[in-house]
């Protein structure tokens, strides 16, 4: 498999100054609905404060979904085709226990865990036995019987048929509605977790693996790694991230319909990490927020056919610009340095020039 | 003896399993269940055939897994409705497309003018840009305030549309204008085309190309007037000979559309192979959006033609033979009937399996292809223009599965849940057979279609086990998702599928 992003020279050196960018990210976006609310002059629970807090809550969630997809594709470089099965069958799990079986929500979080655990190293078991076009084939064909069962008339009593779960019983105090701002951290505090999770991953021994895999897997095996168990072990864990992503978009949404698990999904999965950068944990979540917002102003301005647009903007950015906003950040970032700089020099150096004292160089 | 054994012991575990479920059949149903269930399945098979086999070749030859497939499928269907049913939309956009192809052939011969290369590499970069957003803008500007709704607005007897052709169309006036703007979006689309790729290759632009693309703006402005009556005319003429041509409307715009997509937009990605899969699938997301933009969302019903829709007097006919002078809606088999435009599915792609067959064992062209498939830098370096051929397979495959789009159209209504249907049957079909087997892909598809109609017959008619009281009754989606499990087993056990070299 050919590989999808370049290393990223001087990322060592460069961590430690940007420590500070992350926490200060997620102070503005703890502050936004204050801010907010100051500026518009509403309240925090209510109007503009209310539906732009709703935004980001999809955001978010679609955030951990992108980069769920991203530990496979960018990092691992299995390219699936199914992941909407996990994001759905965490949907349909937290939807089916919640209203059926009323379980308490810790638990129906637990069990989300299990459920994907199960689900995704059997998928994985078996379809990571091929390779390439192979495995991408497998996994849409999973993610297509998921589909259809979810459709199937036979299990309507527990799924709902086409018509999916609706109405999902929620505790009061993370009604999506009534308690949008407690929703709105707890959406925000989810994401952090997972980053840093992802984050740990990544940067952990078993995370370089992964990265050895998708640049060359055999060589990465000629050195005695069990390949095998590593790629299983990247399926699990983003199969139990999208899981979670689907849990969180079942207690937003108040519903599981079989459209979480449709091609369509996983789709939108591979939209954000593209735009957003293969090969990063930052380019997908930035990807989802530029998703999201693209889809609500393009749905304002072109009305509901607006998805079309997206798909020629996806087109373009596969032609175009593979490594998406981060990636081509990344990969160019000396060269647009390199170039600012030499735009800016004699500006500077006539600068130097005038004040007295100053050397020419 | 044993080496043949070793050597095809998943082809004979097949067979053997096949034939073992024929007998269990045989003896479980009656026979006349037990043929209309085999028919059934040829019907499926010859249909997922016609999908599965440019699948396996585009895959073969260019190693690009094409997951637009089904998407050509499905706008196969809907043109091949539009033309049988409603040929207004047609009528109405083909001079728009033939005046942007005439354009673009005018300006490739106008660029073959132009000196190679301007002074400085970035004044060259930056004019063909311009060229392209300029030629994109004047196309937009061009087609501005087009309304496809009316020419698409269909009433349920499919004789014509819902609103009256006067209303529908666009006045001349305000038609020619379009026409020409498109022209010169084409000449500007042209230019730009011709400053792509390497000097060699465009230094030999012929005036026979501009001759071409004049005639074609010329055929363009001259069909205008034409609409109209020859949107009468052809609702006038038998629903035979609409349906032979909702066929060739397939068989060409698919064709056209799948040089489109290789020649623009898979090109540039042979060397970036991951990103070839995506970009398919962009396609198919965009397809399937502007089929929703232009048909809407509702599905259609096509009308079987009339030499498969006879009734009364002396039918389901007693035989093939008599439907051939009888066309009634089904024939008898074995006592039960049997709706007859099925048989014809599949005859059409028995047909097609032995002309594409004979396409590939028997010309030159063909010869050129299997090679491909085998290395196809080799063939290259034997001085072969490769790229032309992934081309022309490319539209081969995609012309292929358009003509099963619309072949499928009366059968399976034209709908949006056509594509991702019959692609997944496809994907199925082509790992059972083998990836880039021509032969594999026929049997692979056979056997899905068998395993379809045979597991919906299973699942209706209920699983009754020994012990059981009462048999299990599902809905077909069980079916549907079974097919699934099969592929499953199939890349466990041979990845490389039944006919498929191994990797």
């Amino acid at each position: 498999m050919t590989t999808s992003t370049k290393p990223i020279h001087g990322a060592q050196t460069r961590r430690t100054a940007r420590n500070w960018l992350g926490p200060i990210v997620v102070l503005l976006l703890l502050a936004f609905p204050f801010i907010l609310s100051l500026l518009s002059g509403q309240p925090v629970d209510t109007g503009t404060p209310k539906f732009w807090q709703g935004m980001l809550i999809q955001v978010f969630i679609l955030a951990v979904f992108a980069m769920s997809y991203d530990l496979l594709m960018g990092y691992t470089g299995i390219l699936s085709f199914g992941h909407a099965m996990f994001f759905g069958a965490g949907a349909y799990a937290t939807g089916i226990l919640l209203k059926h079986s009323g379980w308490g929500l810790a638990a129906v979080l637990l069990a989300v865990v299990g459920v994907a655990i199960v689900q995704s190293v059997l998928i994985g078991v078996v379809s990571l036995r091929v390779r390439g076009v192979y495995l991408a084939m497998a996994t849409l064909a999973f993610a297509q019987m998921f589909f259809i069962l979810a459709q199937a008339t036979d299990l309507r009593a527990i799924t709902g048929a086409e018509d999916g779960l609706h109405g999902i019983p929620v505790p009061d105090w993370l009604n999506p509605t009534d308690q949008r701002l407690t929703f709105y951290f707890v959406a925000l505090l989810f994401m952090v977790i997972m980053y840093l999770i992802a984050r740990r991953v990544v940067d952990s021994p078993p995370g370089r693996v992964m990265v050895a895999i998708r640049e060359n897997e055999a060589r990465a095996q000629m050195i005695g790694y069990n390949t095998f168990g590593y790629k299983l072990m990247a399926v699990t864990l983003s199969g139990v991230m999208a899981a979670l992503a689907g849990f969180m978009n079942a207690l937003w949404n108040l519903n599981a319909t079989p459209d979480v698990l449709s091609v369509e999904t996983t789709i939108n999965a591979l939209l954000m990490t593209i735009i957003g950068g293969v090969g990063t944990l930052i380019g997908p979540m930035l990807g989802a927020g530029v998703y999201q917002l693209l889809g609500y102003w393009l749905n304002a301005t072109f009305g509901p056919r607006w998805p079309l647009i997206i798909g020629v903007i996806y087109i373009l950015l596969v032609l175009f610009v593979p490594y998406g906003i981060v990636g081509t950040w990344q990969l160019r970032r000396n060269d647009m340095r390199a170039g600012w700089a030499r735009l800016i020099r004699p500006l500077r150096t006539g600068l130097e020039a005038d004040t007295p004292g100053a050397t020419k160089k | 003896m044993v080496a043949y054994l070793r050597r095809n012991t998943a082809l004979l575990v097949t067979l053997g399993i096949v034939l073992a479920i024929l007998l269990w059949m045989t003896n479980r149903y009656e026979p006349k269940v037990t043929a209309s269930i085999i028919l059934s399945g040829l019907t499926l098979g010859a249909l997922y055939f016609l999908v599965a086999s440019g699948l396996s070749l585009i895959f073969g030859l260019m190693d690009v897994l094409n997951f637009a497939h089904g998407m050509l499928f499905m706008m196969g269907a809907y043109l091949g409705f539009t033309a049988y049913a409603n040929p207004r939309l047609l009528l109405n956009t083909l001079p728009l497309v033939l005046a942007l192809l005439g354009g673009a052939q005018v300006g490739r011969w106008l660029g073959g003018m132009l000196p190679d290369k301007l002074k400085k590499p970035w004044l060259d970069t930056a004019l063909h840009l311009a060229l392209f957003v300029l030629s994109v803008a004047v196309i937009l500007f061009a087609v501005r305030g087009f309304n496809v709704q009316p020419l698409v607005a269909n009433s349920a007897t499919a004789a014509g549309g819902a609103i009256s052709t006067a209303d529908a169309q666009e006045a001349a006036s305000l038609y020619i204008p379009r026409l020409l703007w498109l022209t010169l979006a084409g000449v500007l689309l042209g230019l730009g085309l011709s400053r792509v790729g390497p000097v060699a290759t465009r230094r030999h632009t012929r005036w026979t190309g501009a001759l071409i693309g004049v005639g074609l703006v010329a055929v363009a402005i001259a069909i205008v007037p034409l609409r109209t009556p020859a949107e009468t005319f052809l609702l006038s003429v038998s629903s035979n000979i609409r349906f032979v041509l909702a066929l060739l409307v397939g068989l060409v715009a698919g064709g056209a559309l799948g040089a489109l997509m290789e020649s623009a937009l898979i090109r540039p990605l042979y060397s970036r192979p991951l990103y070839q899969i995506l970009l398919t699938l962009g396609v198919s997301f965009v397809g399937t959006e502007l089929i929703k933009t232009i048909w809407g969302t509702a599905g259609f019903y096509m009308d079987i033609p009339a030499f498969a829709a006879a009734s009364g007097e002396g039918c389901p006919s007693p035989n093939l033979w008599s439907w051939f002078s009888d066309h009634c809606a089904s024939i008898d088999v074995l006592g039960r009937p049997f709706p007859s435009y099925r048989i014809f599915i599949i005859g059409l792609g028995l047909v097609i399996f032995i002309a594409v067959a004979l396409l590939l064992q028997r010309s030159r062209i063909g010869i050129i292809i299997r090679a491909g498939v085998q290395d196809s830098e080799m063939v290259q370096a034997l001085g072969i223009n490769v790229r032309r051929v992934f081309t022309l397979v490319f539209a081969l495959g995609s012309a292929l599965a358009a003509v099963g789009g619309v072949a499928a159209a009366p059968f399976l209504g034209v709908n949006l849940g056509l594509g991702a249907e019959v692609q997944l049957q496809g994907f199925i079909a082509v790992v059972i057979g083998g990836m880039g087997s021509y032969i594999g892909a026929a049997v692979g598809a056979l056997l899905v279609g068998m395993a379809r109609a045979f597991g919906d017959q299973l699942v209706l008619s209920g699983i009754q086990l020994p012990w059981m009281d009462e048999a299990i009754r599902m809905s077909p989606s069980i079916a549907r998702a079974s097919t699934v499990l099969i592929m499953a087993l199939v890349l466990l056990v041979r990845p490389a599928g039944l006919f498929g070299k191994k990797e």
